[in-house]
């Protein structure tokens, strides 16, 4: 009889902090024999069955030990929507530092392709986001373990009014949205400026590249990636699509639009380098297939001028 | 409604009530299983499982007093109501009668166009 007992506490015991597993199981004990010795005036000496069922009724352990100390969540819930918000910014600046360091490193690589950039971007911030993930969450738990109770006073002070206008469900930017565009034009950046700082080995290397003329058209077009770095950062801060910030939107994009197609039209796009790889590549389909390329690019800043301008008149 | 949405919800129901049967009825001392048996006597049936931890909670809240005594033989956790437990009960049982009312004449129209 006292085996199933003592078992049965020892269990739920098991699933308890150290600091309270001997007076719970002290006191979870003595209840249990108080209900065994009450069973026994009613049914005399009780079968190792009608123990089992006795302990069956009061529950399982785990549950048990989850009901005399119900188990704090890692981040206190007030904590949550700062923590989500802090992790989302934290990772979405990580990916686009690796971005950024991983295209550096294609740019002065000669044997590293488009899939193999892509594969050294997922991983390096799959380490990065990792590590981030765990110090945010680490600090959210010190946080959440120093202060139980929080009253928050800015939500006593708030005013509807305060709020801002949005009738829209698409108003609301989604961060994917910003960091992606953010990365882009990052990458863009460093694309069109990293050969200026490229070493003469590094540039003897490339094999096939933008010719001059196209690479100077770009350099000057290049404060438009920098308005759209600013407008990112804004629409960061804002989160919520205005008029203003729409009818910015669909200028950038049509800018871009312009841009890319004007680059399809340069004549010659691209330079050759047919000494390293003679016969290998020709000039003019490479030249074809890039401006094909370019095209296609351009139908997606198109396509968001498009969803804008749809958006602008729903205002 | 499915049989778990309807007992999730009873339970939900119940969570609140059951503290304030128990705490109404620790006006008196009483260990764990006493007490189960003066509630379940009184139409109250809550589990065991159920109801040792929630006293443990509410002592821990400083709602309890307790004490351990030996009797008959064996050594056992009495609980019994303590001031800030007493002011508590008072203020959940006006609440209680104030909801009870107003319950009452809604569900008294709910019943009204049962029939």
């Amino acid at each position: 009889m006292m085996d199933l007992v003592a078992r049965y506490v020892a269990a739920v015991q098991r699933e308890l902090p150290e600091s309270k597993r001997e007076e719970i199981g002290r006191e979870l004990k003595a209840n249990i024999m108080d209900q065994l010795d009450a069973l026994t005036d009613q049914q005399g000496a009780l079968s190792e069955a009608a123990i089992s069922e006795v302990l069956k009724r009061m529950g399982h352990p785990g549950r048990v030990a989850r009901q005399f100390v119900p188990p704090q969540p890692l981040i206190a819930i007030h904590y949550m929507p700062v923590y989500q918000h802090t992790l989302f910014l934290v990772l979405g600046l990580l990916f686009l530092l690796q971005v950024v360091q991983t295209a550096l490193v294609w740019m002065s690589s000669s044997d590293m392709g488009i899939i193999a950039y892509l594969f050294a971007v997922a991983r390096g911030f799959i380490e990065d986001s990792l590590f981030g993930f765990a110090v945010i969450t680490l600090i959210f738990y010190l946080m959440s373990r120093q202060t139980h109770e929080q009253n928050d006073d800015s939500d006593a002070n708030w005013q509807p009014q305060q709020l801002p206008d949005a009738s829209h469900g698409w108003q609301v930017i989604s961060r994917q949205d910003i960091f992606s565009d953010l990365a882009t034009y990052l990458f863009l950046l460093v694309v069109i400026w990293y050969p200026a700082v490229m070493t003469v080995e590094q540039t003897d290397s490339v094999r096939i590249a933008l010719s001059d003329h196209a690479h100077q058209f770009l350099r000057w077009v290049s404060p438009l990636l920098v308005l759209g770095i600013v407008a990112s950062m804004w629409q960061l801060r804002r989160r919520l699509w205005s008029r203003r910030m729409l009818q910015g939107n669909i200028v950038l994009n049509l800018s871009f639009v312009i841009v890319t197609l004007m680059l399809a039209v340069f004549t010659p796009l691209l330079i050759l380098d047919q000494a390293q790889s003679p016969g290998v590549y020709d000039l003019a389909l490479l030249e074809r297939s890039a401006q094909v390329t370019l095209i296609i690019i351009a139908l997606f800043p198109l396509w968001e001028a498009g969803r804008d301008l749809l958006r602008l008149r729903q205002f | 409604m499915t049989t778990s949405s309807l007992e999730k919800m009873r339970l939900e129901l119940r969570r609140g009530v059951l503290v304030l049967a128990v705490l109404a009825s620790l006006r008196q001392p009483h260990y764990g299983y006493s007490l189960r048996k003066q509630l379940l006597a009184r139409g109250i049936d809550i589990d065991e499982g159920t109801l040792y931890p929630l006293i443990r909670r509410l002592a821990e809240q400083d709602l309890l007093d307790s004490e351990w005594q030996q009797a008959e033989g064996r050594e056992r956790r009495y609980y019994q109501l303590s001031d800030k437990g007493t002011e508590l009960l008072m203020q959940l049982t006006d609440e209680w009668q104030v909801l009870n009312a107003a319950l009452g004449h809604i569900l008294g129209g709910v019943a009204e166009e049962a029939t």
